[in-house]
């Protein structure tokens, strides 16, 4: 993040605050870029967009509990960590009474091992000279990233869809491209979802 | 483009970003049973991240010199270390490889194309 322009400070409040790494990643180059902020904003809301549906499918398991208790909860939550909730809900070994406060002992573990790791990479970076072009790593940790979840068709559908209309429109000002190119891959793996399997149970159900 | 962002602006970027965590992460456990998603809706936001990524990616490897002309050629270091990251990725799931990979093979054309 440091070799994306940022000072160490502003990197580690990042990384504090927004606690988000694909947001984070994803926003990055179109910080280096001087892309306008709500360019910036709007990119790191369609990547945490897939929180929506997680926070859908903890929902039940929480709903007695306070709302901050609630808020933080999902404030807290990454990918893992609800991936193992949903994993240890399914196969019993969450405890009946408290399964809250097993969820924010997983959060809080996966909080601090996150930030020290994020801050060592950070203070390292600053040592490394500039014209490594280390800034590149970005771009592949997200290719790493997206490699994984590219295991069906939808989805490879959307991301070729996305890449082509991205590259095509990227003279558009405002970073614009990458819009049209993200909304583009989103209907073309829909449209495929739809068309592949016409009335699938809904995720929510079968987590 | 512009300058990188910086200072204050730099500061409402990180801030508009905390709140696009927040909003998403609490959306449903804050509003309760007042939301509702449709099956398609779930869909499109399953989807929505891989997309996103991609229109990131794509561009910033293949256009070289950044954000000018397409460069499908071998002499686009960054396509040399996306290529390597991509198949390293195929051969076996280890992100640290893949980012090792990627980074020597980016390097190395760099220095020597």
């Amino acid at each position: 993040m440091v070799k994306g322009g940022l000072t160490v400070t502003w990197a580690m409040l990042m990384s504090l605050l927004v606690y988000a790494g694909s947001a984070q990643l994803a926003a990055l180059p179109l910080i280096v870029a001087g892309a306008p902020l709500w360019v910036i904003v709007a990119t790191g809301l369609i990547t945490n967009l897939r929180f929506v549906i997680y926070s859908a499918a903890l929902r039940p398991h929480f709903a007695d509990r306070s709302l901050a208790r609630r808020a933080a909860l999902g404030y807290f939550m990454t990918d893992f960590t609800f991936a193992l909730f949903m994993r240890s809900a399914q196969d019993g070994s969450l405890p009946q009474r408290h399964p809250d406060s097993w969820f924010a002992g997983v959060c809080s573990t996966n909080w601090i091992t996150w930030q020290l790791s994020a801050f060592a990479g950070i203070i390292g970076a600053s040592y490394v000279p500039t014209d490594w072009g280390l800034e590149f790593t970005g771009t592949l940790a997200l290719v790493a990233l997206v490699g994984p979840s590219l295991n069906a068709r939808p989805a490879v559908v959307g991301a070729v869809l996305a890449s082509l209309v991205a590259l095509l429109a990227h003279p558009l000002p405002f970073r614009l491209g990458l819009f049209c190119g993200a909304i583009a891959g989103i209907v073309g793996a829909t449209l495929t979802d739809a068309w592949q399997k016409p009335a699938p149970p809904s995720a929510l159900e079968r987590t | 483009m512009t300058d990188p962002v910086s200072g204050i602006a730099l500061g409402l970027v990180i801030a508009g970003l905390a709140l696009s965590t927040f909003v998403t992460r609490t959306s449903f456990l804050i509003a309760g049973s007042r939301l509702r998603l449709g099956h398609r809706v779930e869909v499109a936001l399953r989807y929505a991240p891989v997309c996103t990524l991609a229109a990131i990616i794509v561009p910033d490897v293949l256009l070289h010199p950044p954000g000018t002309e397409i460069d499908l050629s071998l002499f686009n270091p960054r396509l040399i270390g996306a290529l390597a990251a991509g198949l390293w990725l195929c051969w076996s799931r280890n992100i640290v490889g893949c980012l090792a990979s990627g980074i020597t093979a980016f390097t190395l054309a760099r220095l020597y194309l």
